[in-house]
């Protein structure tokens, strides 16, 4: 069972944006009111707000931290056309090392943009220090810090034209793969084309490409998230339109020729898992676990579901937390025991075959 | 009748339609509308124009800058059309000069009167809203004048000595007939009245900087709404005689140009910007973050808005060389593209979920408060029909789910128990898997469990199975017991039996298997190798102690084999090993590292018993799979059946570590791999090895289980994936800098090589520190720990002068 704290977030506009960080012990806000608030887990479990901060001169849509390696840095994009990158600073006196109130120091203010900036997001760790921002222009930028002790610097290293109106965007987290981003647009003409774009940085030419257009999509895209890649050899790709959308991409080989050929791009096999139109109409938000294995979305319904695979990989709710707090948990119970007994059985060892079986019929089990 | 008519007017008014036209002589920088709000005139630099509004279109009516000499007094920065006289009309110069127009004239040009009594440009003029003759202006030589239409020169100069005079406005209101307000460019607000223009009446500073508009309030006789160059709109209430206070403020993107308060819509203001932001934002002062409604049609920046009359149609004109209609039908709702939730799992399968009150995310009985009742809410919350009055502000609520229990199935809990639990190394294969699967059942993972001993069956079971017609098996009966009973304590008990039996069998297999010249070539590296096997029982033997005594008593095995004699029985043997050896340094932690790195990689000799999967098992292992390797080429020895199945059973288990992975559960993946060590050799690219690899030891990152992922790192080395093993190495050598003259050492970390003298040494005693030195890295000072922190407790700034405020954290 789900247990909901409520915490009074006193924001006093719309809170756009959550973010958990890397070990999930601190929690950044922000909302229209221009503010981020950083939370911190306290020793008895409750969030307590360490630092809040003006932080633009419009709405703030979104923040998210970067990976602790770093250090404790936070990037926010904001409706006045600005990214800003932010270090917490370890405070001089005693008081402020204790549990008290941190500070934020503005490092960088990343003002390319013409229009609201609508999303920004750290690339994967081994990417080193890059962020990429996008814009209702149209635009996705990417940006690194060359010094990653100098979070004051950050040379814009790319510009995408996507033509269309970016709402968001995510970075594929594999290693394995080239880097790869996917830009969601939130236009609402739906015979303006696919909403969903996939690009992949072309070691050869040192540029992004656009590899993928997802003609499947095309309502208005609030949210778009890569799940974590743990060792899966296909990505998957999970996007709130006004249902919830699983979408997987398996990369086929490579040309023969492809280091060869250099404008040689991935091509890539994509299948839709999943589809829900269980939230009434639009889907805002969508957020993956850490093994990649569940998928929450919320949407106008004002409830969060629960999503995961079973062990045929059809994508079934298994749980709904309201708004509220209370938790109906009716698509969970009935399809729970069910999983529990096909497992039970799938643990038939009798030889390579039965061994197969069983590994399948894992997936429904682990919790 | 005529109620209907009024009714059907204001439909047909708000029927109007988006519209513009381009005006080719050049940017605008002014307009106004007449009295019906029929026709519009547009002043510029170089454009002094009258339009009628139709329906569809607008219409040049009238072109005004016409004349053989086109002076200055032409160039226009602001326009003023009376609101009584349809024919009167006057404009503000950029050369000083405040021109009147009467269109009633039947000449060509319709210049009525010149003033030309302002210094510098005039930014601003303003008739009286009900007095016929009555203009004033407002100039950037810092003055307001009032000029009475009548007379040939100003009537009255207000000096502020407030810099120049940005805008200024009468007060509409008739109660305060008398009443003006003039805007300035050092941030001051003036309020006077017209019969004393010796002192402004009033006067407080409204900005940080230049305020560039002010306008007050069509109904509500106490508000004057401001903006200037600090982005901020704001509302002041101005009541005679109690202080003058803020009641709102909006805080826009950019410098705000031109405000206009929305007719009829008592809390809404229209503002466009002085650059950088081209649209005209509407907003409702009580949500003063994100725009009502947004238009976004100029391509450059707006200069003047006025409305309609109607409260869904205004117009404005822009430096782009356009006027446009807009109407509200057609504007952007940017609140609507505003995300209402945020949504974050974190690592521990909590969901911190914030979602605006008005959908449900509340449950506090707010429903339809919220903005986006037009559209997206079901149709009973479409009751109340003025979407205008449900734009109000709007909170979110923020909660996290949690949750802990098993049955969970974002909870992690199970992650970080095996993490810990797991054992991968150091024990004979069977008993890994047999340990892990242990664990996987207290966690309740059964599909784990059965993985973990179908692998032991395939490994470790054939492997035994496959000695039994040559030696004595005493592993078989080993797996056999354990899985039937279990018990921990039954374990020692039957090691020990399993001690006296099997010991010379070991020492026979080891004979038989290996070239004597190995043996021999073995002995030097055994003290180094037996470091981190003896070393894992302490580490375990808190929870487990069984376990630990088990492999400690296979450590005797070892020694009992290498070199020929049993030696050391207890505990004791450890501290005393090293004493035996007499290690100079505490080289313990090294020496093992060196011996990998020095490791000559062939299969052979990872095949050794010194393998990190250990001593019993691996010998036997290494027996079959030495067979394996050499036996179908070398070996005339008949195939055992059971090799096959080795043989078959390995791209199998391959694809169940690649099953593993695409489920998400990358530990046991690894897990795996590791524990089967070099039974999966050459089987998975190492490129995807490392893939894993990198994934669970990121993962471990998330749960701050530092101590698993070292281990990790470290014994990816041995399953031959160099890249992540070393990742532990990285980065362990640290530059410091001379403490006496803050030359960057490079060389050597203790002697400087300009002062030549020796580094380090404490900045409070002066002495050279042995033991644990305390450093700061922002100046490379530092000492005893104790002396440091001595003197800290006492003073904030660096020992040695510098003047750094250190920080030990």
């Amino acid at each position: 069972m789900f247990v909901a704290r409520s915490i009074s977030a006193e924001h006093k506009d719309l809170i756009h944006d959550v973010s958990y960080d890397f070990h999930g012990r601190r929690m950044a806000t922000c909302s229209s009111d221009q503010t981020i608030k950083v939370w911190d887990l306290t020793d008895d479990g409750d969030w307590q707000c360490t630092s809040s901060w003006k932080t633009h001169s419009g709405s703030v849509w979104k923040v998210t931290w970067a990976h602790p390696e770093f250090g404790q840095v936070l990037a926010s994009c904001s409706f006045d056309r600005t990214a800003a990158v932010w270090e917490e600073v370890v405070g001089e006196s005693l008081a402020s090392t204790q549990r008290g109130q941190s500070h934020w120091v503005k490092r960088a203010n990343l003002v390319d943009s013409r229009t609201s900036v609508t999303d920004v997001k750290f690339a994967p760790k081994h990417m080193g220090l890059q962020l990429a921002t996008c814009s209702a222009d149209g635009v996705v930028r990417i940006y690194e810090a060359p010094d990653v002790m100098n979070l004051s610097q950050w040379s814009l290293q790319h510009e995408i034209n996507t033509k269309m109106s970016c709402s968001c965007l995510s970075w594929n987290p594999s290693r394995l793969h080239l880097p790869m981003l996917a830009v969601g647009s939130d236009d609402t003409n739906p015979s303006a084309g696919g909403k969903v774009q996939i690009y992949e940085y072309n070691d050869n030419i040192r540029k992004w490409q656009k590899v993928e257009t997802l003609m499947a999509i095309t309502d208005a895209v609030h949210h778009i998230s890569f799940a974590p890649n743990l060792g899966r050899s296909y990505h998957l790709l999970a996007i709130a339109t006004k249902d919830v959308r699983i979408i997987t991409l398996r990369c086929l080989r490579k040309e023969p020729n492809a280091g060869a050929n250099p404008g040689g791009m991935s091509k890539f096999e994509i299948r839709q898992a999943a589809q829900f139109d269980e939230h009434s109409s639009q889907v805002w938000r969508v957020s993956w676990n850490i093994t990649g294995t569940v998928l929450a979305s919320s949407g106008d319904d004002g409830c969060v579901r629960l999503w995961k695979a079973n062990y045929l990989d059809n994508w079934k709710c298994i749980s709904v937390l309201r708004g509220d707090g209370s938790v109906s948990n009716t698509a969970g119970s009935s399809t729970g025991p069910n999983q529990l007994g096909l497992a039970g059985t799938g643990g038939n060892f009798g030889g390579s075959r039965g061994f197969k079986q069983g590994g399948s019929g894992q997936s429904s089990m682990w919790y | 009748m005529a109620n209907l008519k009024e009714v059907r007017d204001r439909v047909m008014g708000s029927m109007g339609r988006t519209m513009f036209t381009h005006v080719a002589e050049g940017p605008i920088n002014a307009l106004s509308t007449c009295r019906d709000g029929s026709q519009v005139v547009l002043a510029g630099r170089n454009v002094f124009k009258i339009y009628g509004i139709e329906d569809e279109e607008f219409l040049e009516r009238a072109n005004l800058r016409v004349g053989r000499k086109l002076s200055l007094n032409f160039s226009c920065a602001d326009v003023a059309w009376h609101q009584l006289d349809d024919n009167l009309l006057a404009t503000a110069a950029t050369n000083g000069a405040v021109i009147t127009w009467n269109l009633s004239k039947s000449s060509r040009s319709k210049q009525d009167q010149v003033f030309t009594e302002h210094k510098r440009t005039v930014n601003k003029v303003c008739f009286h809203p009900t007095e016929l003759h009555v203009l004033l202006s407002g100039s950037q030589d810092g003055t307001v004048k009032l000029f009475d239409l009548r007379k040939k020169e100003s009537a009255s100069t207000f000096h502020g000595r407030s810099e120049s005079v940005r805008d200024v406005q009468f007060n509409p209101h008739r109660d305060y007939y008398f009443s003006f307000a003039s805007t300035h460019e050092n941030g001051n607000v003036l309020l006077w009245d017209l019969r004393r223009p010796d002192k402004a009446e009033r006067f407080f500073t409204a900005h940080s900087g230049p305020v560039f508009c002010c306008d007050f309030h069509p109904d509500d006789k106490s508000w004057l709404a401001t903006a200037g160059r600090d982005k901020a709109i704001k509302v002041w209430e101005v009541v005679p005689y109690k202080q003058i206070q803020e009641v709102h403020c909006v805080q826009t993107i950019a410098s705000v140009g031109r405000i206009k308060w929305r007719p009829q819509r008592r809390y809404h203001i229209a503002s466009c910007s002085l650059l950088v932001d081209f649209s005209i934002n509407i907003w409702d002062i009580r949500r003063p973050y994100i725009p009502f409604a947004a238009f976004e049609e100029h391509r450059d920046v707006t200069t003047g808005i006025t409305w309609r009359q109607d409260p869904h149609i205004f117009l404005s004109c822009s430096k782009d060389c356009t006027v446009y209609q807009h109407v509200f039908r057609d504007a952007k709702r940017p609140a609507d593209h505003a995300n209402p939730m945020g949504l974050c799992f974190n690592v521990k399968g909590d969901i911190s979920f914030a979602a605006s009150e008005a959908l449900g995310g509340g449950g506090r009985g707010k429903g339809g408060s919220g903005m986006y009742a037009s559209t997206r809410l079901p149709s009973f919350f479409r009751k109340n029909p003025d979407p205008t009055e449900q734009f109000r502000s709007v909170n979110s609520n923020l909660s996290v789910f949690t949750n802990r229990t098993q049955e969970n199935p974002t909870a992690m809990d199970w992650f970080v128990k095996t993490a810990e639990n797991y054992c991968l190394t150091g024990r004979p294969l069977s008993e890994l898997c047999e340990h892990n699967a242990q664990v996987a059942r207290q966690l309740g993972r059964h599909q784990i469990v059965q993985t973990w001993l179908m692998l032991k069956l395939i490994f470790a079971g054939l492997g035994t199975v496959s000695d039994k017609g040559v030696v004595t098996s005493p592993s078989l009966g080993r797996i056999v017991s354990l899985s039937t009973t279990g018990g921990q304590g039954d374990l020692l008990d039957r090691v020990s039996q399993h001690n006296e039996t099997s010991t010379v069998t070991d020492m026979q297999e080891a004979k038989s298997t290996e070239p004597p010249g190995i043996t021999k070539e073995k002995d030097p590296s055994e003290p180094g190798e037996a470091e981190p096997k003896s070393a894992l029982p302490q580490s375990q033997a808190t929870d487990n102690p069984a376990h630990a005594d088990l492999t400690h008593v296979h450590g005797d095995f070892f020694f009992g084999d290498g070199e020929g004699g049993g030696a050391y029985n207890d505990y004791d043997s450890l501290p005393n090993m090293d004493h035996i050896q007499d290690w100079t340094l505490p080289g313990e932690a090294f020496q093992p590292r060196h011996e990998i790195i020095d490791r000559n990689p062939s299969p052979e000799e990872l095949d050794r018993p010194d393998s990190p999967t250990s001593i019993n098992e691996s010998e036997t292992v290494s027996l079959s799979n030495e067979k394996f390797l050499k036996g179908t080429v070398l070996s005339p020895t008949p195939m055992n059946p059971s090799f096959l199945d080795v043989r078959l059973m390995s791209p199998l288990v391959v694809d169940m570590l690649h099953h593993y992975a695409e489920q998400g559960d990358v530990q046991m993946t690894v897990s795996v791999m590791i524990v089967l060590g070099d039974h999966l050799k050459d089987q998975v690219e190492e490129q995807i090895q490392e893939h894993w690899l990198m994934s669970y030891v990121d993962m471990l990152g998330c749960f701050k289980l530092w101590m698993v992922a070292t281990e990790i790192i470290k014994l990816s080395y041995l399953i031959g994936v160099p890249s992540v093993g070393t990742l532990n190495q990285n980065s362990t050598s640290i530059h410091s800098n001379c403490n006496h003259c803050s030359k960057p050492l490079t060389q050597k970390g203790w002697l400087c090589t300009r002062c030549q003298k020796l580094v380090n040494t404490c900045s409070v005693c002066h002495h050279v520190v042995k033991g644990l030195y305390v450093w700061c890295q922002g100046c490379s000072h530092g000492g005893h720990i104790h002396h440091i922190q001595e003197w800290l407790r006492t003073n904030r700034q660096c020992p040695a002068g510098c003047g750094h405020c250190c920080q030990y954290t």
